[in-house]
């Protein structure tokens, strides 16, 4: 093993794809935020938002099916429309059904939500993975050991963005704060003249929303295959909305880089010390972050 | 504090056995002499027709074990999901633990086959005493959350350390000789599932399961009754857990060939399933969804219901198991909140001494209000 200390390849590299990796849990983590902040719940069902969105993307990238072949342009809003469809049927379908039980409840239907999904795209697509071409095509940066393509730097871009319009929605809109005040005080809130099923449509169409945007980014820097945000993004993601304070919407982009930054560090240790060095790295901070800091990095109030 | 202390889904009910007949309606002895005999004739036809001696086959009496499996794996789930309310999303990590010890001990340290299963048991149980000393210092639903990255550490790491798998190959767990054919492997497995069963029920009849209850129900209302919340809930963990490695050992013993890939976070999702499906809180509910989900693909594949959807979906039906899983967990939470356990209903209570009747609630008294959500 080498001893001395290769800034580039020790350092940086891991810093770099780190940031890059975290920004997909970052965003995936805002729309597990949102839902924590308006529903109190954990949205298992978050990262087959995206998957779907991918899987529309494809199709439409490439003509297959039912689906005309379109330029990226309109694909992306077209996938993105699906994901809002989708968060707001199973609003309909599941969650408002739900809505005064338990939230154990909730959490069980959302993870069964998510199994529904990937069935179902197991049924139209199988499972074969497939690859989808980039937004951008082309590398900002390439040094051997360290590749940074534009559509990396496009997710951290949009993930910052989204970041900060999210929080300002929260803070400066009508919409938002009824969110947070049906999150707090449902029967109070509708005496006021706030239709609660109204603000629970809206929230979840914008969870499917962020959900086919994570997707959608994400798609072009991996293989797609049925479940595949669910099986490779979402427990980081969840770790990194905790993290930042899991009803911080900055806070699911800063622990979402940081996550992303331990993980890559967590990976070189060799696998003869310890096998799936990246996911121990992420338990021992999920755990030291709920005993030590429960309220994360950003967060006010558990 | 909608956190705290969630209660599950379905109502708590069958806690109590529908013991309580309504008052001025008893079975004549020959009523009670009938509900002894189908009892038993149903006992028997379980005990008997899945093997080969009876209609099924060595095959068959081997799907019939993991059903079994299944069925002590609920009941462990259901102890935390179900008792205290809790979500456990990382149970295939208690269960692969489980499984690893009964075949590191068997083959590696060269325990006696009882031994192997004490391992197992202590093995989740410490498991679960760690998980749940971190889940009582949080609140609510982040359990779910760490128990969800305690399966996956396990699996991704834990169950990769070559010493505890022998590499890729698996650690072999071979059975003794007297459980070498399916057929008693099946019987093996009803006896430890009765085993399990009884201490369940004990469980729920002591003072510690209605202490349980209660604290389920309301954690400050039972604190403020004296009971001590983090001393129980730290109990139905650890008893979760050993069950949990119990049914791991079981099912080490059964593929007789333990290997790490086994325990994804898919089977996890299952085990909450079959577990919700089956009905929160009934030992006979969760017994039977246990028993369904690990028969469901052998079943859909035996009554052609694969075949059915195979012109549609071509290669992709087999995954209709998967398919039909979520569909009814999400049917039984919406519409159907007390899982199998409710429409096995009308047959528990003629079993438990009342009169046949597919409307009987009302008549159950007390019980049937008490586990309601009524209190919104």
């Amino acid at each position: 093993m080498n001893v001395a200390l290769d800034v580039q390849a020790d350092l940086l590299t891991p810093v770099i794809t780190g940031t890059v990796q975290g920004s997909i849990y970052g965003l995936l983590g805002l729309g597990l935020v949102l839902l924590y902040k308006s529903n109190r719940i954990f949205n298992f069902a978050q990262g087959e938002f995206g998957t779907v969105a991918a899987f529309v993307v494809a199709a439409l990238l490439t003509g297959r099916g039912i689906f005309p072949q379109v330029p990226y342009v309109l694909a992306i809003p077209i996938a993105l429309a699906v994901g809002v469809l989708l968060g707001l049927i199973v609003e309909r379908l599941v969650v408002r059904p739900l809505f005064s039980q338990p939230k154990v409840t909730l959490v069980v239907a959302t993870a069964g939500v998510a199994l529904l999904l990937v069935s179902l795209e197991l049924f139209v697509i199988g499972v074969n993975g497939e690859q989808v071409r980039p937004i951008v095509a082309g590398d900002l940066l390439n040094t051997g050991g360290l590749r940074v393509t534009y559509q990396q730097l496009i997710v951290v871009l949009v993930l910052v963005v989204l970041a900060v319009l999210a929080a300002l929605f929260f803070s400066r809109t009508r919409t938002g704060t009824a969110i947070i005040a049906v999150s707090q005080e449902p029967t109070a809130t509708s005496l006021v003249g706030i239709s609660v099923n109204r603000v629970s449509a809206i929230t979840w169409g914008m969870a499917g929303g962020l959900g086919a945007i994570a997707g959608i980014l994400l798609a072009p820097t991996t293989i797609i295959a049925p479940g595949f945000m669910t099986a490779a993004t979402l427990i980081p993601a969840f770790t990194a909305a905790v993290l930042g304070g899991i009803s911080s919407l900055p806070g699911a982009f800063v622990g979402g880089v940081v996550i992303g930054v331990i993980e890559q560090f967590g990976a070189r240790i060799p696998t003869e010390v310890v096998p799936g060095g990246n996911s121990v790295v992420v338990f021992a901070v999920l755990l030291l972050v709920l005993l030590v800091r429960p309220a994360g990095l950003l967060g006010k109030e558990v | 504090m909608t956190l705290t202390a969630p209660a599950p889904s379905a109502p708590a009910a069958p806690m109590e056995p529908p013991g309580d007949a309504p008052q001025g309606w008893a079975p004549s002895p020959r009523g009670w002499a009938v509900r002894y005999a189908v009892l038993v004739a149903f006992f028997l036809a379980v005990v008997v027709l899945p093997t080969s001696r009876g209609l099924g086959s060595e095959d068959f009496a081997g799907r019939f074990a993991d059903a079994a499996i299944f069925a002590v794996i609920a009941l462990s789930v259901n102890v935390i999901l179900g008792y205290t309310g809790q979500l456990s999303l990382g149970h295939q990590g208690f269960v692969g633990a489980g499984a690893f010890a009964a075949a590191y001990g068997a083959t590696v340290l060269g325990l006696p086959f009882a031994f192997t299963f004490v391992l197992a048991a202590v093995v989740g149980a410490v498991f679960a005493l760690g998980i749940g000393a971190v889940a009582l210092r949080i609140t609510g639903l982040y359990l779910a959350l760490i128990t969800l990255v305690f399966g996956l550490t396990l699996e991704r790491s834990l169950f990769e350390v070559p010493a505890l798998t022998n590499g890729g190959a698996g650690q072999p767990a071979d059975r003794p000789d007297w459980l070498l054919s399916n057929d008693n492997f099946y019987w093996f497995c009803l006896a430890a599932l009765a085993v399990v069963l009884y201490v369940d029920w004990r469980l729920t009849r002591s003072k510690a399961g209605r202490a349980l209850l209660a604290l389920r129900e309301n954690e400050r209302v039972a604190e403020a009754f004296g009971v001590n919340v983090t001393s129980y809930k730290l109990l139905a963990f650890v008893l979760s857990g050993a069950i949990a490695g119990l049914g791991g050992a079981l099912f080490a013993y059964r593929e007789q060939s333990v290997v790490g890939v086994s325990f994804s976070f898919e089977l996890a999702l299952t085990f909450v399933l079959m577990t919700v499906v089956g009905g929160l809180n009934s030992r006979v509910g969760v017994v039977a969804g246990g028993s369904l989900f690990a028969l469901l693909d052998y079943l859909l594949e035996k009554f052609h219901l694969t075949d059915l959807v195979e012109p549609l979906l071509g290669e992709s039906a087999q995954f209709s198991g998967r398919f039909l899983g979520a569909f009814l967990l999400l049917i039984t939470l919406i519409f159907n909140p007390g899982g199998i356990a409710q429409q096995l209903k009308p047959i528990t209570r003629w079993f438990a001494g009342q009169r046949f009747s597919l409307h009987g609630d009302h008549e159950s008294g007390p019980a049937a209000v008490e586990g309601s959500h009524v209190r919104a």
